[in-house]
């Protein structure tokens, strides 16, 4: 098997039958053999009853259906566990991703990136509720992680299978996919796809969960830099606690003893020290519990995923 | 009736925990058992007695002496509680279908007809609710109470999830993990299986009537239970976006108050050094930042194991077939591969 076309679909009962068709001739074009992997994430519309007549006519196809919605993220890693090309190509189950570019990322890959990642330049959707937050999200992602991604909510991107059978996903970190692997020595390259509006349905995205991306980010960051030596991020994030217990310390040692002008002094200073002072503390000892945790949980899977990943691949 | 005496798999299994209240278990059983015989179902009971309740052994070993069909007794070793005696019920039943039902009369068996409706017509489990209801305006007071607390944390609406009464596909009951306090609620854990669940009007028996008052302890516990549920059922996966929200929720409380008392301060030249509300401020950022930083650690638990558990369940695989491999129509169907019992086999299986 050359190829995997791996596509998450939830309530897409009018698209699937045209994405069907389209997947099929841009993969035909291809040249190479390939199967197609649908996964049904719960979908409470028709999805499925179209889905079980796409198999009784296409011998390419393999359908994963979830009992519930369980989110985009569990529907690509259930795709990639059935996956058996050497090349995984994964896309939106709406049509706005345009099937024409698999060629483009699997030249990519061929000349040698582990993962090619699609960036819808001309977006074609709500400037407001969805490209602007998707350019904060991307601006931030950047930021922190120190990567130069610039769209990494699309999800048409091409992967070795290698690649992605080391990397671990959950919860909603396909989002995060393309750095992480990037930053973990995969040599991963952006290109320019083609971008469609929406011909059916609505998007099942919105402005909603910025915050929560944040959270995420913040795992990221410290999933990333520091799953190795927790104590050192936690003493990071304890830093600025430390600075403040030292000032606030000074500060009110100064009052007392020096400058000692109202009777209501005194509180105020030495509560912001205790302040600063316990939640550096805390810190410190869940930088220790930490260490703990790591030491004691799956090491070896961490740091097989951690290991692997630096190699770009390569070893097989 | 003869059938019962073939030892083979019955259709139903009725799994009866037997650990707080008990009600006349003979008539319990007589009158279920002829429910289920009306609607020609082959069937087998199971009591699981806890440790305190050995005081019922007798009219059990009794019944089994003088019914036909199959009558199991598990003796609990220990006072263990309904979640680990439902437990053990569960993994004994050998039928297709399992009911579980409370030790004593909270619906009419004349309900079960609905009940088997609602499972033929495709739910894999039916929650019994006990309507219309004739408790005592206490007990549905507690119970609104309670369900409208649990339906807004989880989102769901359920409106008696601690009835005793489920009738359940047996795939639902080999995949419940029930410990501690969850028994309470199945209809939340099975729905966050993936499974479908319906609830079902069942009419309330007169023995289930009397006030039940518990004491502050009983409603502290059911309290934590639900948060239990609420967070098995949302965050196990993102731990951060739970603690992380509370933590900075807290922080921002927190903060927010002790900048007032610093703006009284500095404005309004309130006192600021005989206020305990500026130690309330501090403690509750205090307590924020822990909050968070518990959060980062369970990110950290979860991302080293990550790999081998699989948060996702599979209905069904299906195969593509090519039309001109069948020479029929019929057989032209997708092959249908039912999904593995443990999904983490199947997730390690294909790499």
């Amino acid at each position: 098997m050359d190829v995997s076309i791996v596509i998450p679909l939830y309530n897409e009962e009018e698209s699937v039958d045209a994405l069907h068709r389209e997947v099929t001739v841009a993969a035909e074009h291809l040249g190479r053999e390939y199967e197609l992997i649908l996964v049904d994430d719960g979908s409470r519309d028709r999805t499925a009853e179209k889905l079980r007549g796409i198999c009784e006519r296409d011998p390419r196809v393999k359908v994963v259906r979830f009992r519930r919605n369980y989110g985009q993220t569990a529907a690509l890693q259930a795709g990639f566990d059935q996956a058996r090309g050497d090349v995984i190509i994964t896309l939106d189950g709406d049509l706005q991703n345009d099937p024409n570019d698999f060629g483009l990322l699997l030249r990519h890959i061929e000349e040698g990136y582990d993962v090619v990642s699609g960036w819808r330049k001309n977006r074609q959707d709500k400037m407001i509720s969805r490209r602007l937050p998707s350019m904060a999200a991307n601006w931030l992602i950047g930021k922190l992680t120190g990567t130069e991604i610039h769209d990494n909510g699309c999800t048409l991107k091409a992967y070795r299978l290698e690649v992605v059978r080391k990397a671990s996903l959950y919860a909603e970190m396909h989002r995060f996919l393309a750095p992480m692997m990037s930053l973990s020595g995969c040599r991963t390259k952006e290109v320019v796809v083609n971008h469609r509006a929406r011909q059916f349905g609505k998007s099942k995205y919105g402005i909603s969960r910025i915050w929560k991306v944040f959270l995420d980010l913040l795992t990221v960051k410290m999933l990333l830099g520091f799953i190795t030596r927790p104590a050192l991020w936690f003493g990071l994030l304890s830093l600025p606690f430390l600075v403040g217990t030292l000032l606030a310390l000074a500060t009110s040692v100064y009052v007392h003893y020096v400058w000692t002008p109202h009777n209501d002094y005194p509180l105020v200073l030495p509560a912001a020290t205790i302040l600063f002072a316990f939640a550096f503390a805390h810190l410190i000892v869940i930088g220790f519990f930490a260490e703990l945790v790591v030491k004691v949980g799956d090491f070896k899977e961490t740091e097989a995923v951690l290991a692997t990943v630096e190699t770009g691949g390569k070893e097989s | 009736m003869r059938r019962n005496r073939l030892r083979g798999e019955p259709d139903v299994s009725v799994v009866i925990p037997i650990v707080e209240r008990v009600g006349d278990l003979r008539q319990l059983h007589n009158e279920f058992a002829a429910g289920l015989e009306r609607l020609g179902k082959t069937f087998e009971f199971i009591f699981v007695v806890d440790e305190s309740q050995r005081g019922c052994l007798p009219v059990l070993r009794e019944l089994q002496s003088l019914v036909e069909s199959e009558i199991v007794i598990v003796i609990l070793g220990g006072a263990f509680g309904e979640s680990a005696a439902l437990t053990i019920g569960l993994e004994r039943a050998r039928g297709e279908k399992v009911l579980t039902l409370a030790s004593y009369f909270q619906v009419d068996p004349h309900g079960l007809a609905s009940a088997f409706e609602a499972l033929d017509a495709g739910a894999d489990l039916v929650a019994g609710r006990r309507h219309p209801r004739i408790d005592s305006f206490f007990n549905r007071l507690q119970s609104r109470l309670f369900h409208s607390f649990v339906g807004r944390l989880t989102g769901t609406r359920f409106n008696d999830v601690s009835c005793g009464f489920k009738l359940m596909k047996r795939r639902v009951a080999t995949e419940l993990n029930l410990y501690g306090g969850l028994h309470r609620f199945i209809p939340l854990l099975a729905l966050n299986r993936g499974f479908s669940v319906t609830e079902v009007p069942l009419p309330q028996r007169n023995e289930d009537r009397g006030t039940r008052y518990y004491g502050t302890g009983v409603y502290l516990g059911r309290l934590l239970d639900i948060l239990t549920v609420f967070f098995l059922t949302k965050f196990t996966r993102t731990p951060l976006r739970f603690f992380g929200l509370l933590g900075t929720a807290l922080f921002a409380l927190g903060f927010f108050v002790d900048l007032v008392a610093v703006a009284q301060r500095l404005l309004m030249d309130q006192g600021l050094a005989d206020r305990p509300v500026l130690l309330l401020g501090v403690l509750l950022m205090v307590l924020g930042v822990q909050t968070l930083s518990l959060g980062l650690v369970g990110e950290i638990i979860i991302f080293t194991h990550a790999r081998n558990v699989r948060e996702y369940q599979v209905a069904e695989v299906i195969r593509g077939t090519s039309p001109r491999e069948a020479p029929r129509p019929a057989e032209a169907r997708p092959t249908v591969v039912p999904p593995p019992a443990d999904q983490r086999a199947a997730g390690g299986a294909a790499s």
